[in-house]
């Protein structure tokens, strides 16, 4: 299923744009993450077309949409069943809107529009508004496949974040993660930040662990036994093809692409011990970085991707460290604790997330790269681990088996609110966090 | 040929010196002296291959037993090192055997560290057999880090029991 290709035609050549007027007016307002507290309504879309087919479509966007802000943290949606606008019998625009019938809900902000399905394709235009000032904020028309519609209206939330935040949100991505929740086999998934259009993208039937995304979100690295040896796999998530980027002796491990794409830092046991090496991206060995008897694993780039943070038990135990690109200039950041392993860098590049074990129990906090300021983020029992941060940098996917089974869950950068993101059986672990999608 | 002439060799050793300490034969082997015939349970499906077979893994199953280690830590104990001095034993005592020592870790902490300390905790078992005598070409190793547990209770008892290196006979 070739998506992401349509995606590619349809969005990036069709995608026109237009934004309200003075909608830096609003911006400001909007409390903290983990607040919950700006009421917005969501009304389904209106059915443009005339037959029935595709009905529900509206309805699907609003609930998908609802959904992602809820995940955000910001936002209080206004209950669908108490809504007095009708999608079919009321207008989406600023001049035809009672916006008198969403204030008296409660609503400071709304979100209205239209779709439009003929044969394959669908056509979807829709606004946010404020309910108090009685305008249009911002609006977008999309156009492209009917399998775009999750797309669609993830974008329209990433777009709301940008609106009330002064940032684009971190929906239109994807997560990458190791479940074993259809069989024994640890196997690589990917789905949406809310769950949905989930996919399952190997079938070893082996052990699968520690996948990482390409900058352009079109490959994935992780390593696999297929082959009977920890080996390093490359994937392209498109055409689906798979290529053993490294079968060195040995581990090859916890691949990592810089953030130019240019270079794969990552784990090797060649010879004696596991240190940190570059390769290029034909699996060509460019540099080796760490040069020491301990332990070296879990290389996480900076953002501008000069430096990369590791883990490392050469002081006794495992401990964050952080060196240049080229393997200099190797200093120690944690001195708390004897456990912190599992570095994830922001893309803002402020903070270094990681998995501390203390008191027994297994959390995530984050820490300037300075090795000043630790956070804790999690408080709950048992092993919260696998920290990635989200593309804008304002929320952590993480893996927690606080209520039994390993499953993911999400978090703001503060840790203040926590949705379980998936559901079923098995164990889900190793989320990666994708850039957004083209 | 030279190999069957090392079995005979270490058989009539043992017939001549009864008394010599530590040379003992391994477990599950029958059989008087120089009897030539010997019978053995033996590991020889590696913890991967039995778990995508969909069976139980093998823990002291067979002649090699595993050792086990502290939580974060690749030493060996008193108590590792006596188990490894009799595998020693064993593995001189069939010099064409080939083995694999798998190195394990329990579930807590990072699946990639995991890895690594696996790895660590296969190769200083190897280090120390090589130290006894065995030869270094006999012995490959592989890390599973956390992947293939005996066990998935989440206490201590099943943890210990988690942290191991298990040998697979490869034959010969």
């Amino acid at each position: 299923m070739n998506t992401w290709n349509r995606v590619g035609l349809a969005l990036a050549g069709v995608l026109f744009f237009w934004v309200g007027a003075g909608d830096a007016q609003v911006r400001g307002t909007i409390f903290g993450p983990g607040s919950r507290s700006y009421p917005i309504a969501v009304s389904p879309l209106r059915n443009l077309s005339e037959g029935a087919v595709g009905r529900e479509l509206g309805a699907r966007f609003a609930d998908i949409l609802e959904r992602d802000l809820v995940i955000s943290g910001y936002f209080k949606i206004v209950d669908r069943a108490t809504h007095i606008e009708q999608p079919q019998t009321s207008g989406t625009d600023a001049e035809t809107i009672n916006f008198d019938s969403w204030a008296v809900l409660g609503a400071l902000a709304l979100v209205k529009g239209t779709f439009q399905l003929e044969g394959d394709m669908l056509a979807v235009e829709v606004k946010l508004f404020d309910v108090a000032q009685r305008r249009q904020l911002t609006g977008r028309r999309y156009r492209g496949s009917v399998d775009l519609l999750r797309r669609m209206a993830h974008r329209f939330a990433d777009e709301i974040m940008l609106q009330f935040t002064g940032e684009r949100g971190p929906f239109d991505s994807r997560i990458a993660f190791v479940s074993n929740r259809d069989g024994r086999f640890k196997e690589v998934y990917v789905m949406s930040l809310d769950g949905g259009d989930l996919q399952q993208v190997t079938k070893a039937q082996s052990i699968t662990v520690s996948p990482s995304w390409s900058p352009d979100t079109r490959y994935l690295l992780y390593t696999s036994y297929k082959r009977g040896n920890p080996d390093l796999f490359l994937l392209d998530v498109v055409s689906g093809r798979e290529l053993v980027l490294s079968r060195r002796g040995g581990l090859n491990l916890g691949g990592r692409f810089s953030p130019d794409g240019s270079t794969i830092a990552m784990t090797l046991e060649e010879g004696a011990n596991s240190e940190i090496v570059l390769l290029d991206r034909t699996g060509d060995l460019v540099k080796q970085l760490t040069e020491h008897w301990a332990i070296d694993v879990s290389p996480s780039w900076s953002p501008d991707g000069r430096q990369i943070a590791f883990c490392s038990n050469r002081s006794g135990t495992p401990q964050i460290y952080i060196m240049n690109a080229d393997g200099t200039w190797v200093r120690r950041i944690t001195y708390e604790g004897d456990y912190n392993t599992a570095p994830a860098w922001s893309p803002k590049g402020d903070r270094i997330a990681f998995v501390r074990r203390y008191e027994g129990g297994f959390n995530i906090f984050t820490i300037r790269p300075d090795g000043t300021d630790a956070k804790q983020l999690t408080q709950a029992a048992g092993n919260n681990e696998d920290p990635s941060w989200s593309p804008d940098g304002r929320y952590i996917v993480f893996s927690s088996n606080r209520t039994g089974r390993k499953k993911l869950y999400v978090m703001d950068a503060s840790g203040v609110t926590q949705v379980q993101l998936t559901q079923g059986g098995g164990d889900d672990t190793s989320p990666a966090w994708s850039r957004w999608l083209e | 040929m030279a190999s069957r002439v090392l079995v005979v060799a270490a058989l009539v050793f043992l017939v001549v010196l009864p008394g010599c300490p530590g040379r003992k034969k391994g477990p599950g082997a029958a059989g008087g002296e120089g009897a030539g015939l010997e019978e053995r349970g033996v590991d020889t499906a590696g913890s991967l291959e039995r778990y995508k077979a969909g069976e139980k893994l093998a823990g002291d199953s067979g002649p090699l037993k595993d050792v086990h280690f502290a939580f974060d830590s690749y030493e060996l104990d008193d108590e590792a090192r006596a188990v490894l001095r009799e595998n020693a034993n064993w593995l001189l005592d069939h010099p064409r055997e080939k083995v694999e020592i798998e190195g394990h870790c329990d579930e807590r902490g990072t699946v990639e560290y995991n890895l690594a300390l696996g790895a660590k905790r296969a190769r200083a078992v190897k280090d120390y057999l090589v130290s006894l005598g065995v030869a270094a070409d006999r012995m490959t190793t592989i890390s599973y880090g956390e992947e293939l547990p005996l066990c998935t209770e989440h206490n201590e008892e099943c943890w210990a029991r988690n942290r191991r290196a298990h040998f697979v006979l490869l034959g010969d």
